[in-house]
Formats: structure tokens, sequence, C-alpha cells
């Protein structure tokens, strides 16, 4: 019998499998190499990328809680260009889509780092991550408004070639406006979702457990809230979803690819098991052979619900 | 690496502190003193995050220990642990205590837990030939933990505890100065809380020797990639998990 065939187009770059790393949580796959092949991987998403170079929030910046964990890193990182020279070289020697993520805190921001990345080499895609706050509206993140999204992807559009994903924040009223105003506005996929906001209280010294009192959840508590938003913008937009939020294990994955979602990405369940992007490759294509479909795209969406 | 490493032994040394021995070659080969090993703890999806410990021991080359006092969750199903049960460990992460220099005499500075990577080094230096005073403080005489090991280890233990129940009644860092003055030690490694650290590389600067303190930081991957760990130095955050967690003293924004 022939193995399945677990090859996916995302925003029009081919994925060997369905399986991404997310952002943030991987850093630029140099940490993790010596612990799994990263040739395997469908993807990378990198740390997300600003222009210039961020020291982020102060300490504690992460927080245990049930099932699930805080963060509130402030996208610290070195700057686009240390990222394009010290970073995407090493990146080249594997067989690997180098999906970079973006950030800024106003839209010329986003321009800068977009026209920066877009003229370097080994880039695949760039990821938006929408869920940065917009210091010129008074901090809201742009991803909270379709209108104020939109107008970021259709001026990013304009500063690039690459092919674009947008990163949708769970943290708003309505998830499918959003991901429609975005797709208009020229997004070829969305990832969807970032970190849901949170906050934790140490009873004792009656403090916010993390310095910057709220941050981000993710992990398993997120998946039920993610798995729903990912079928309700799935059926809603024509380009392809990537889900994200929880996922530990090939059976995560697939409630997501059944849900609708095009691919994955696995973020925090690295932290426990650094082979876990691995283990969910293998377990979907377990799945796919045992339940005989020849192709991963035969189960994209097929969540059968009773009339 | 990322193993399944074996309990070879498990003994509580001291009320709610536990040392366990695990069989684990690959890490025992290349583990440095200062390094540490990232466990998973529990088997269930409830726990998100590994737990950093320092490697006590791995002068046997097949194994490694890990010395710990039960706080929390993670601590309590590890101190839960039977021999033969395996567990799964990533290590050996980290720099360790910098060598470099090659110091005539160094002195060991050991804060309660703290004690956990000092003893691993003072092995080393044990076998090295070089001459090693300690320092150690702790609540009470009973958590002045590895008592005997330093002894066969080191020159000549200072102790200071709490309650005055051995040694000087008091901090760690009121015996210091005097240690300094009396056994003029070319290098400090420390390992302790955060406060007593800051007082140390103070002390330490006071007086002009060089110092080492190992820290301790939040982590979630512990190998360098999710920047949760950090602490502030003179050049910007750096990462415990990855630049660390033992820094020079005065590189650190105390
Ligand atoms: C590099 C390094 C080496 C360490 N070496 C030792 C050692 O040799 N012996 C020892 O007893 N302890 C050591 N610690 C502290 C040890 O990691 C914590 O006591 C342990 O993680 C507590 O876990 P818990 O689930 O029992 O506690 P909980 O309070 O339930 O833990 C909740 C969360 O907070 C984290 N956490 C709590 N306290 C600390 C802490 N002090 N440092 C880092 N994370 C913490 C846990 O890992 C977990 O993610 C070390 C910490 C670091 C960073
Ligand atoms: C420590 C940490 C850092 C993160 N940093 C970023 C980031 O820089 N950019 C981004 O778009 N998402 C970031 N995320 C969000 C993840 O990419 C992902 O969307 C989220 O954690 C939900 O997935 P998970 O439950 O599998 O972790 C971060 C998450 C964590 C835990």
């Amino acid at each position: 019998m022939s193995r399945p065939d677990l090859a996916v187009e995302i925003a029009g770059i081919k994925l060997k499998n369905p399986v991404i790393t997310a952002s943030g949580t991987f850093g630029y796959g140099r940490e993790y190499a010596e612990f799994i092949d990263l040739n395997r991987l469908g993807a990378l998403v990198t740390k997300t990328i600003t222009f210039q170079p961020r020291s982020g929030n102060p300490v504690p910046r992460i927080c245990e809680t049930p099932s699930g964990m805080l963060n509130s890193i402030g996208l610290q990182n070195n700057g686009a260009e240390a990222f394009a020279a010290n970073d995407l070289p090493w990146l080249a020697q594997f067989d690997l889509p180098v999906i970079v993520s973006i950030g800024g805190d106003d839209i010329d921001q986003y321009c800068r780092v977009t026209k920066f990345i877009s003229q370097v080499e080994g880039v695949s895609a760039l990821e938006v991550n929408i869920s940065c706050p917009n210091v010129k509206f008074g901090g809201l993140g742009f991803g909270r408004d379709p209108r104020m999204a939109a107008d970021l992807v259709a001026k990013i559009r304009t500063c690039s070639t690459l092919p674009l994903i947008v990163k949708l924040s769970p943290n708003v009223g309505d998830i499918v406006a959003i991901a429609q105003a975005v797709v208009r506005a020229g997004a070829q996929a969305i990832s969807l979702i970032n970190t849901v906001l949170g906050m934790a209280v140490d009873i004792e010294s009656k403090r916010p457990r993390l310095k910057s009192v709220v941050g981000g959840l993710s992990g398993p508590a997120i998946k039920p809230i993610a798995l729903r938003m990912v079928w309700e913008v799935a059926k809603a937009i024509d380009v392809p979803v990537i889900g994200i939020g929880g996922i530990a294990s090939a059976a995560d994955a697939l409630e997501f690819i059944l849900a609708g979602a095009g691919a994955v990405a696995v973020g925090t369940a690295v932290f426990m098991d650094p082979q876990s992007p691995i283990k969910i490759i293998e377990g979907i294509e377990e799945y796919l052979t045992k339940n005989g479909y020849d192709k991963i795209s035969d189960i994209v969406g097929a969540l059968e619900i009773a009339e | 690496m990322q193993v399944k490493a074996t309990v070879l032994q498990k003994d509580e040394v001291a009320p709610q502190v536990h040392k366990i021995r695990f069989f684990a070659p690959r890490i025992a080969k290349s583990a440095q003193p200062g390094q540490f090993v990232h466990i998973k703890c529990g088997e269930e999806q409830n726990y998100i995050l590994r737990r950093p410990f320092s490697i006590h021991q791995a002068n046997s080359s097949d194994s490694i220990e890990i010395l710990f006092k039960v706080v929390g969750r993670g601590t309590s199903w590890l101190a839960k642990l039977k021999v033969k049960d395996s567990v799964d460990i990533i290590g050996p992460l980290g720099n360790g205590f910098s060598l470099k220099s090659r110091p005539g005499k160094i002195m060991l500075v050991a804060g309660g837990m703290g004690i956990a990577p000092l003893i691993f080094l003072a092995d080393k230096l044990a076998k090295e030939h070089t001459k090693t005073y300690t320092v150690i403080g702790a609540a009470n005489k009973e958590l002045l933990l590895d008592y005997m090991n330093l002894k066969r280890l080191t020159r000549k233990i200072t102790a200071a505890t709490e309650d005055g129940s051995q040694g000087v009644k008091g901090l760690i860092t009121d015996i210091l100065p005097a240690a300094i003055t009396e056994d003029h030690p070319d290098v400090i490694f420390a390992c302790g809380p955060f406060s007593m650290l800051r007082e140390v590389a103070f002390i330490a600067r006071r007086e002009d020797v060089d110092c080492q303190v190992a820290l301790e930081e939040l982590m979630a991957c512990g190998v360098g990639a999710c920047l949760a760990c950090v602490v502030k130095t003179k050049t910007g955050f750096k990462r415990v998990c990855a630049d660390g967690p033992v820094f020079d003293s005065r590189e650190i924004e105390w």
C-alpha cells in the first residue's frame, strides 16, 4: 500500500505536510535543530520580527496556568537586519519553507519590515502578526477592528509580492468579519488563533504573576476556542486556514483539519516535547492510512454535522 | 539531547528535600558544573512546562543527580518517583561555571538549595586539586545540605544558619566578607536566591574578587527559543537558559 500524500498548498507555497511550528515558540529554528530534523517540518514560522530591535517586557514574562500558560514576552527580537544577517542564511541549509512573522507599532513600521524582508533571500511567505497594539490608535490591537486590520493588510500588500498570511487575534467580537476583511484586503491564508488575553494573581504577594499584569494564554486550555474560531472562519472564506491553539497531539491536529484547517501550527506543545511536531506528522499519516485516505486534502473540512 | 532516564536511587536527604540519581550516560558524559536539566514532570497534559534543575552530580559517567526541594506540583510529582521509574529529561542545558582563567583559590558560596550545582563543581575542583573554600548558609542545621560531602571536597567550610543551630546565627552574606578577608579567593562561584546573589555580587565587587552567579528565572522552552527567562544585563536582556544560567556578576543589572 502506498503512503498517503500529506502535501498541502498554503498561500501558494507547497508544504510537504501540514504541520508548521508556530511563531514565538520555536525561535528561528536553531535551538530545536539538535532535537528534531527540521527538514521534516511542513514549514517554520519565525518569532515575530520588527524593523528595529525590541528589548521586550520585564520579567516575570510567563506563568503556568491550568492546562496552559500565560506569556508577555513583548516581541523581543534583534530587528530585521540582524535576522536577515544571522538567522535566514542559517535556515537556508534546510529543505524547509520559512514563513517570516512580522510586527510593528504602526502601519509605517509594518511596511518597513515588509519591504526589508521582501528583498532578502530565503523567505517563502510573510505572516502578518496583527495582534500588535497600534500606538497611533491608543494601543488598540490592529486585529481588533475589521477596518483597521484591512487597511494594514492592504498597505502591506502593496509593499511586497511575497505570499501573505495574516494571523488573527482571538480577542475580538466577530472573528469572521475580521477574517473576511483581511482576505478582501489581500490575505492569501489566515492563521488563527494567536493567544487569548488572560491574567493570574499570586494571592500571597497580592501581585499579578506577570510583570505586565495581562498576557496571552496558550496551550490545551485554548484549544476549544481556537477550534470553534477555525471552524467558523474556514466556512466563511475561500483561502486556507492555518489552525493554531493548544495542538499537542495528532488527534488535536486532526480535529482542526476536520473543522476546516488546511494546515496546523504547533506552539506551546514543543516546550513539553520538542518531538511533538514530528509525532503529530506521523500520527496524521497513520490516521489517513488506517482510514483508507490517500491524501490529506480528503479530510480537510470533512466534519460531519448531523441535520 | 532528550532522553528517557531511569531512576537508580532516590533519598529524602532532609525534610522535603530529595536527591534522585538517574541513569543517563549521554547527559552525564557531556555535563559541566552549572549546567541544568529540564525535566518533564507528570504524564498528563496539565503540566505544560518542564521543570529546570541544576545537575547536582555527574561524575560517575553514566548517571546524573538532582537535589531539589518540594515547592509545588512538579517537585511533588518528582518526590513520588520510585526506583526504576522512567523520566523524560532534556539536557545538559546552558553554560556552566567558567574556569578559563585557571584561578588559584576558589570560594563556593551556597545559599539554601543553591548548593545543588556547587557539589558537582566542588567535586571537579577537588579532582583537579584546586584550593576550594566554602561559605554555606541555610535556614537551619538540617538544611545545610551536603555538609559531609563539602567537608570531604573543600578545605574549609564556614556556615551560617538563620536560627543559629549551626555556625554563625545570621545570613550567609553576614559571614562572607570575613571569609573573603581570611581566605583570599581569586574567584567566587555563587548560587542561591536572587536577593542573596545580589548581595554577594555587591560584596565581591567591594572586595575586588571575580564572581560568577548561577541564576534562576521562570522558564518555558529551556533551550533559548522562547525568550521567557531573561535577565537584565549591562548589554540588554539575556536568556538565563541559553546565555546562562551562570553569569559574571558584573554583567547583571542588579
Ligand atoms: C536553571 C535552574 C536550576 C534550578 N535548579 C534547582 C535545583 O537544583 N534544586 C531545586 O530545588 N530547584 C532548582 N530550581 C528551581 C526549580 O526549577 C523550581 O523549584 C521548580 O521548577 C518548581 O516546580 P514546581 O512545579 O514544584 O513549583 P510550582 O510553583 O508549582 O511551579 C509553577 C511554575 O513555576 C516554575 N517555577 C517555580 N519556582 C521556580 C524557580 N525558583 N525557578 C524557576 N522556575 C520556577 C515551575 O517550573 C513551573 O513552571 C532551578 C531553577 C532554574 C531556573
Ligand atoms: C512564549 C510565546 C511567544 C509567542 N510569540 C509570538 C510571536 O512573536 N508572534 C506571534 O504571532 N505569536 C506568538 N505566540 C503565539 C503562538 O504562535 C500561538 O499562536 C499561540 O501560542 C497558540 O498556540 P499554542 O497553544 O499551540 O501555543 C507566542 C506564544 C508563546 C507561548
